[in-house]
């Protein structure tokens, strides 16, 4: 379980998220919806602390951090039972599809290379990349290397997998195969926070939806109640943009 | 009296300079060495942000930059030994090719510096970030993800480098040093055959600097294997083919001749 208390964090005199708490169960995904500048990118960063928090408490499974006392051991606890699938996709460049996904677990993780290999390899195929183990990133499509990202991710067999827009920066034809990779998994009971404004696949992949603003949570609930009977109107307003009609009227 | 042109003599010297090019590939090689670990050490303070080290660095860079590495040599040569008898210390009898490896050494540390900088400065910020989201350390995350792409992008500055150092070595003859140019200058005093000496020079220079980037040239393409997708340009020229096909190819694409019929 994931739960977190008061997040706060300020840029300069810029404060980004005011106080964010939030209840993740275990094998639930939770998606975070948005206005541009909400907060929601540095909600994520902050609990996997690429971004460190001004407060607040965070706690995964049995490890409990207080982010005004964190220490380098803590971060790194908290690092272990989170993976990160990036919007850029961030695969490390000098290393090909299987490499990527195997370093964390040589390297942090110090699983023998064998059982890794034969790990990621298998978490490859599950994201339909067989026949691109000895690829480098530079040679494989962006909705490939978010695939990767995702084998990456799974690989480390964390408690969460925190996704940031991971198909914002894809190609339109290729949204598709990262979404579908995203669906499979999310039906394995894997726990994951997706930020996304990709709203039908919010809709149906979602068990609990978590609507941003200003750095506050507006509004949370089941997805047909956000998305059908939203009670706040910041959230009205935002979803009204997502309607069928919104979408085509550029 | 200067002697008529005899391309004999090239031939004659070739051999003869040769036999000095291990004391220029030994200033060389020391230099280098000393350059990678005081540029390695000026750089870390730059791109950690040390306080007062930074400062010490920018200066000692600036200065190995902005003079001339002549100067510089006199400067370490006749410099050195009078700051240290201040300090009781004598090095009167230190070979001269030590000072001529620490002035080379610092000249290069400071470019070493500067392609260090850039280099770690030019990999991606997402590449620490995703090593640090997959539990690495921040050592870690240097040696195995940041230095290696750093390495690779440096390379070609590198290879600059290298290449400048070994032709700026034979700058140590004026301090007497016997490698090549001060073994060519030494011919053309004993035979006056001047030109044809310096040809000779010349060819060896060229052949020690060709082979230099020949072998970084491979190392290069090895490092850099993870890159070799098509360059900007050659996509662009794929493109233009294809756009020429299209225009001028009597067949069009399926789709394209079905619609065109039905029209
Ligand atoms: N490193 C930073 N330095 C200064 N300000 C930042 C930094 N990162 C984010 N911000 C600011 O924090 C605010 C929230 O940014 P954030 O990226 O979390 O929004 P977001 O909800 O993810 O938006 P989007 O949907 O556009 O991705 C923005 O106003 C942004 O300008
Ligand atoms: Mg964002």
């Amino acid at each position: 379980m994931i739960q977190l208390k008061g997040i706060t964090k300020s840029f300069g005199r810029q404060q980004v998220l005011k106080g964010i708490g939030l209840t993740v169960e275990k094998g639930e995904v939770v998606v975070i919806l948005g206005p541009s500048g909400s907060g929601k990118t540095t909600l994520l960063r902050c609990i996997n602390y690429l971004e460190k928090p001004g407060g607040g408490e965070i706690r995964i499974g049995d490890c409990r951090v207080d982010c005004r006392a964190a220490s380098k051991k803590d971060i790194r606890e908290l690092r272990k039972r989170t993976a990160m699938v990036f919007q850029q996709y961030n695969l490390f460049r000098h290393k090909t599809a299987l490499e990527n996904v195997m370093e964390g677990l040589v390297v942090v993780q110090k699983v023998p290379k064998e059982e890794a290999r034969a790990r990621s390899v298998q978490l490859l195929e599950k994201v339909g990349l067989g026949a691109k183990l000895d690829a480098y990133p530079s040679q494989l499509s962006g909705g490939q290397q978010q695939r990767v990202g995702i084998a990456r991710a799974l690989a480390l067999n964390p408690e969460v997998i925190l996704f940031d827009e991971p198909t914002s920066a894809l190609d339109p034809e290729l949204v598709g195969e990262v979404l579908a990779v995203i669906r499979k998994i999310a039906k394995e009971g894997i726990t994951m926070i997706i930020v996304t404004h990709e709203m039908g696949f919010a809709q149906d992949v979602a068990n609990h939806v978590i609507f941003m603003d200003e750095g506050v949570v507006v509004e949370e609930g089941r997805p047909n109640e956000i998305f059908t009977s939203p009670k706040e109107e910041r959230t009205k307003q935002f979803l009204k943009r997502f309607t069928p009609e919104g979408v085509y009227s550029i | 009296m200067e002697q008529p042109f005899d391309i004999g003599y090239v031939f004659h010297f070739i051999p003869k300079l040769l036999s000095t090019l291990g004391t220029t590939l030994s200033i060389v090689a020391g230099s280098l060495l000393l350059g990678l670990a005081v540029g390695l050490l000026a750089a870390l303070p730059r791109l950690y942000r040390v306080p007062v080290l930074q400062r010490v660095s920018r200066l000692y860079v600036s200065f190995f930059r902005g003079t001339p590495i002549l100067i510089q040599l006199f400067l370490l040569y006749f410099g050195l030994p009078e700051l240290l008898k201040q300090a009781g210390a004598d090095i009167s009898k230190t070979p001269v090719i030590v000072f001529v490896i620490l002035t080379y050494g610092l000249h290069a540390g400071a470019s070493v510096c500067e392609m260090i900088r850039a280099a770690v400065t030019a990999v991606d910020r997402g590449q620490v970030e995703a090593a640090y989201a997959v539990g690495m350390t921040g050592y870690r995350a240097f040696t195995r993800i940041v230095f290696p792409q750093a390495i690779a992008i440096a390379l070609p500055v590198f290879s600059n480098l290298l290449l400048a150092l070994t032709k700026e070595t034979s700058l140590a003859f004026t301090l007497g040093v016997m490698e090549m140019t001060g073994k060519a200058q030494s011919l053309t005093t004993l035979t006056q055959h001047f030109l044809e000496a310096y040809l000779a020079l010349a060819l060896v220079y060229f052949a020690v600097c060709f082979t230099m980037e020949k072998l970084l040239l491979r190392a290069e393409r090895r490092l850099l294997k993870h890159e070799r997708q098509e360059s900007e340009a050659r996509k662009r020229f794929r493109s233009w083919k294809k756009l020429q096909w299209r225009r001028y190819s009597p067949e069009f694409p399926p789709g394209g001749r079905r619609q065109g019929y039905e029209a």
